[in-house]
């Protein structure tokens, strides 16, 4: 029998407490319990990236995780990122301005892993980029607009 | 229409074009980037309850007996529907040939592996699942065809109830000589080749929630299918429901590259709500399941060719012959892909006589179902291949082979021998452009360097053309009865309110090729606005016009056409309107920069927003035969198309975008691991509207056709067990695997599409294939061997590595 637990999260700031089935996965969670559906589902099984969200400040596949494993944590998803009054983060005008997505389902999913990237490594030489983002798939934009809106974020975010 | 289609940017209504033919930023992007889209997974509906569907796990097998009451008694579980059910309220599964399909459940037996057996329905996901495991079903395995080499044979086991073949589809076309040219021959190269199934795998999987409505009868279906008008008469025809009773409201797309346009699983659910009676369920196909069970996969195919050529390197005549497994069931448009090669048998060559010879077998594995480029990458891979090798045969360099047998830049437009007709190109400037821009001759000594220092480089320099909107006339060729028909009509509405503000409705949602953006551009130049002044939307299937939907690169071609058709007319009525007020005749009206104006005499002029806001506003101001309504529809539909005559003859395409690609690699020798060195491409689809949106096109393309190329492939044993049932085995390209890639343009604006165009929709995949292979087996040549199969993953170029070093 399904057993549930009480899970408490910050996700984006706000502070939410439910109660979840212990089989639940995170991405479940975050999508049906708290309505937060920018976060997609690709493949279930960690390859895909789509899921990626952040926890205590790194990335995470929520698709493989189950929500009582972020008890206490603090999540940020896709809906964190823009600016309270709406604008854009530089990270989602870059890859707007590179056209670094066409059917934008793996584009959350890329947003946040490149959001940890830079927080941790500002001045991310192509290498290094390429070695994070080899972990998000996508099937629209053959990567090199991808390649070329995490560079422009990375510039602004430096000189902002 | 008032005015003649304008054919190229600089005869739209403007002094300058200020947005169409530029990267200006699109209108789907600020939705998608902060999560707010709502893509078919993130509805909910009041009460709605989920789908979870049990599979085979047998490729064929007698349904001996299905027992539900388990599951059926499981806290939170609604409904379970069988086979018995969806037989007693269904049709067959819409396909072509007709009478080569199941029901969307297994009934008495089940065909593949991954073939839906029955359906649950509960108020969560989870408990669907759960109540998957109580369902106990007895299974007596029968005999597995999963060979198509096997199931020509005739021999059984059949695959089809009631039938006593595997051939579903069987036809040879000739065009020319072909023996008189074989005859004549100087030098004739035959080969095998072998192309395994792969697919589109778009990173958001499918999705259906349906609403049946027991008193009104309406079906709501949402989700993520799309072309409702292609999904509509097969929904009619196996549901049996009446047409305008279906609503189908399609959400934007998490890709699809045409795995989508699939009605299978859309049947499946909507019997699911009829059972429901009126409580909505949602099905969404998760990975497992769309790897093994959608009808996605395609091209798993069987060649045997030959070409037939003079000394000089001409040549003369081709012959292909091939098989095709189609799966269990020659479902849906499936049997197009096998066709689609006959409009290009050629590709960017004059072959004057030519042979194309094609079955379709149906065995124990998954469908196949339409996929990005219909079934074009193996006929140019195998065409380039034997053009590679007759070079080597002739001592001829693999660019002077080719130059040697394009069709010329005053040739066009070119007729093919099957009759289609090429609109426009220049191939020749193309590899000249392709061969400068990459530094060749540079690269040849970098090769010539690599070898002598033992490594494996390779390079591969390949053409082909994308015919873009392809369609009906096509598939007459396998069902005359549904298909002898040249329309693929694409139409759109367009008004304007009375705050000169532009609202465009379209039949489709947004999917990644970008057409609401570009449409937006279109307008804001026709009627002289911002890109903000111009509002696009997605209407559902009961509001929309006539429409194909992204089919076959039809996109910026079709929908093109109908905007400036729908714009012409409204502009038309706006102008009669505009003519009371300024008291002019309307035929001196003109639109010029978005004000309407009369001729030759400057100064005098009115804004859109006037002219609509009087329109509304003085009813009985207005003349003869206008109405108070400033909005205008317009269907387009391809010009000069034609039926195929019965020996396959017709005029199927509108375009013929060209590419020319150059790749170069370097093998492993000890892994099998293919590194792409360099790629660069030459692409000729005309005016772009928007070139970085042709560039994510073309760069995605790309990405697909490395992926086709090294690592993706649907694997079954001997059993037609599937041994590649998720991402750790079915291969994706990262960007570790896709190149860094150059792009070149080449403009040969299409003399009949509208502005200009060309499709480019379908992208690189057409060519990438071809060029990544043929430079694996350049690499490959100091060993004296060559791969015929792809993909060349890295374990098929290890074994290949392996043999050559015994």
């Amino acid at each position: 029998m399904a057993t549930s637990r009480t899970v408490k999260v910050r996700v984006n700031g706000v502070d939410h407490e439910a109660t979840v089935e212990a089989r639940k996965t995170l991405v479940d969670f975050l999508r049906e319990d708290l309505g937060l559906t920018g976060t997609n589902v690709g493949c279930e099984h960690g390859v895909c990236g789509a899921c990626t969200i952040l926890m205590n400040g790194e990335t995470v596949r929520s698709c493989i995780m189950l929500a009582v494993q972020a008890d206490g944590a603090e999540l940020m998803t896709v809906e964190g990122l823009a600016q309270p009054g709406g604008e854009l983060h530089p990270i989602q005008e870059s890859f707007r301005d590179k056209h670094g997505l066409q059917c934008g389902f793996c584009t959350p999913g890329f947003l946040m892993t490149t959001y940890e990237l830079l927080s941790k490594h500002p001045h991310a030489d192509e290498e290094e980029i390429k070695e994070w983002l080899s972990g998000n798939l996508c099937r629209c934009t053959g990567y090199q607009d991808i390649l070329e809106s995490v560079k422009l974020a990375a510039t602004r975010l430096r000189n902002p | 229409m008032a005015a003649a289609e304008p054919k190229l940017p600089e005869q739209l209504p403007v002094t300058q074009p200020r947005h169409v033919g530029k990267d200006s930023p699109r209108m789907e992007d600020p939705l998608m980037v902060t999560g707010k889209v709502e893509y078919g997974n993130d509805i909910r509906a009041p009460g709605m309850l989920h789908a979870a569907i049990l599979r085979s796990p047998h490729a064929h097998a007698l349904i001996k007996s299905i027992d539900a009451s388990r599951a059926e008694k499981l806290p939170g579980v609604a409904a379970v529907l069988t086979g018995k059910e969806v037989k007693s309220w269904s049709r067959p599964v819409f396909g072509v040939p007709e009478g080569w399909t199941g029901y969307a459940l297994a009934v008495e037996k089940t065909h593949w592996v991954g073939e839906p057996v029955a359906v649950i329905a509960a108020t969560d996901r989870y408990i669907a699942e759960d109540a998957l495991e109580l369902i106990e079903v007895e299974y007596e395995p029968l005999e597995t065809v999963a060979d198509a080499l096997k199931a020509v044979t005739g021999e059984g086991p059949y695959v089809l109830e009631g039938k006593q073949s595997n051939v579903a589809y069987d036809r040879k076309f000739s065009f020319g000589d072909v023996p008189g040219s074989f005859a004549a021959a100087d030098v004739i190269v035959r080969e095998r080749f072998r192309w395994h199934r792969s697919s589109g795998n778009p990173i958001e999987t499918c999705v259906c929630i349906a609403d049946w409505n027991p008193v009104t009868g309406m079906l709501t279906l949402r989700g993520s299918h799309r072309s409702p008008h292609l999904i509509l008469p097969a929904l009619v025809i196996s549901l049996g429901v009446s047409s305008q009773q279906v609503r189908i409201i399609q959400s934007p797309l998490g890709g699809s590259f045409g795995v989508k346009t699939f009605a299978r699983y859309v049947i499946l659910i909507s019997l699911m709500a009829k059972k429901l009676k009126g409580r909505a369920v949602k099905w969404t196909e998760d990975r497992i399941e769309h790897l093994i069970g959608s009808s996605t996969h395609a091209w798993d195919r069987h060649y045997e060719c030959a070409l037939a050529l003079k000394q000089d390197g001409t040549v003369t005549g081709m012959k292909m012959e091939l098989i095709d497994d189609l799966g269990a069931f020659s479902e849906w448009l499936a049997i197009g892909m096998l066709l689609k090669p006959l409009l290009c048998l050629g590709s960017c060559y004059r072959i004057p006589n030519v042979e194309y010879a094609c079955k379709g077998l149906v065995t124990n594995k998954t469908p196949q179902g339409p996929l990005r480029a219909f079934g074009l990458p193996p006929h140019f891979w195998v065409l380039e291949q034997l053009l590679d090798v007759a070079a080597k045969k002739l001592g001829l360099e693999r660019n002077e082979i080719r130059r040697r047998n394009f069709i010329k830049k005053e040739e066009f437009p070119y007729v093919s021998p099957s009759g289609n007709v090429y609109d426009s190109g220049d191939y020749e400037g193309s590899l000249k452009l392709l061969l400068e821009k990459s530094g060749y001759d540079r690269l040849l000594k970098e090769q010539e360097k690599a070898r002598s220092e033992g490594r494996l480089v390779g390079l591969g320099v390949v053409s082909s053309i994308e015919p873009g909107l392809t369609g009906p006339p096509m598939l007459a060729l396998a069902a005359p009865r549904i298909f002898s028909r040249t329309s693929s009509p694409e139409g759109i509405l367009v008004r304007i309110d009375g705050f000169g503000k532009l609202i465009a409705e379209l039949g489709f949602p947004p999917g990644g090729q970008s057409q609401h953006s570009f449409v937006r551009q279109i307008l804001a130049d026709y009627f002289g606005v911002e890109l903000e002044d111009v509002q696009v939307i997605t209407v559902d299937s009961l509001s929309m016009q006539p429409s194909t939907g992204p089919i076959s690169s039809s996109m910026a071609i079709a929908l093109t056409g109908a905007v400036l058709g729908a714009a012409a007319r409204l502009a038309d009525k706006l102008k009669r309107v505009a003519a009371v007020m300024l008291e002019a005749r309307a035929d001196d009206i003109e639109l010029l920069d978005g004000q309407f104006r009369v001729r030759g005499v400057p100064g005098k002029t009115l804004a859109a927003a006037q002219v609509s806001q009087f329109m509304m506003a003085r009813p009985d101001l207005l003349p003869e035969g206008i109405d108070g309504n400033p909005e205008a529809t317009y269907v387009w539909n391809p010009p000069d198309r034609t039926i195929p005559d019965e020996r396959g003859f017709g005029r199927y395409s509108v375009t013929a975008a060209g590419a020319q690609h150059l790749c170069m690699v370097e093998v492993d020798r000890a892994t099998g691991q293919v590194k792409i060195l360099k790629y660069v491409m030459v692409d000729d689809c005309g005016v772009r509207l928007n070139p970085s949106v042709v560039r994510g096109m073309l760069m995605g393309g790309m990405a697909h056709g490395v992926g086709a190329a090294l690592l993706e492939e649907y694997v079954y044993d001997e059993n037609g067990q599937m041994l590649t049932s998720s991402y750790m085995d079915y291969l994706l390209p990262t960007i570790m695997e896709v190149p860094a890639a150059e792009e070149h343009e080449m403009c040969t604006p299409s003399p009949i599409a509208p502005l200009g165009v060309k499709g480019v929709g379908e992208g690189a995949l057409h060519t990438t294939p071809a060029a990544v292979l043929c430079a694996v087996n350049d690499a490959l040549e100091p060993l004296g061997i060559r791969i015929t199969e792809a993909p060349m993953s890295p374990l098929r170029v290890w074994k290949a590595l392996q043999g050559a070093s015994r």
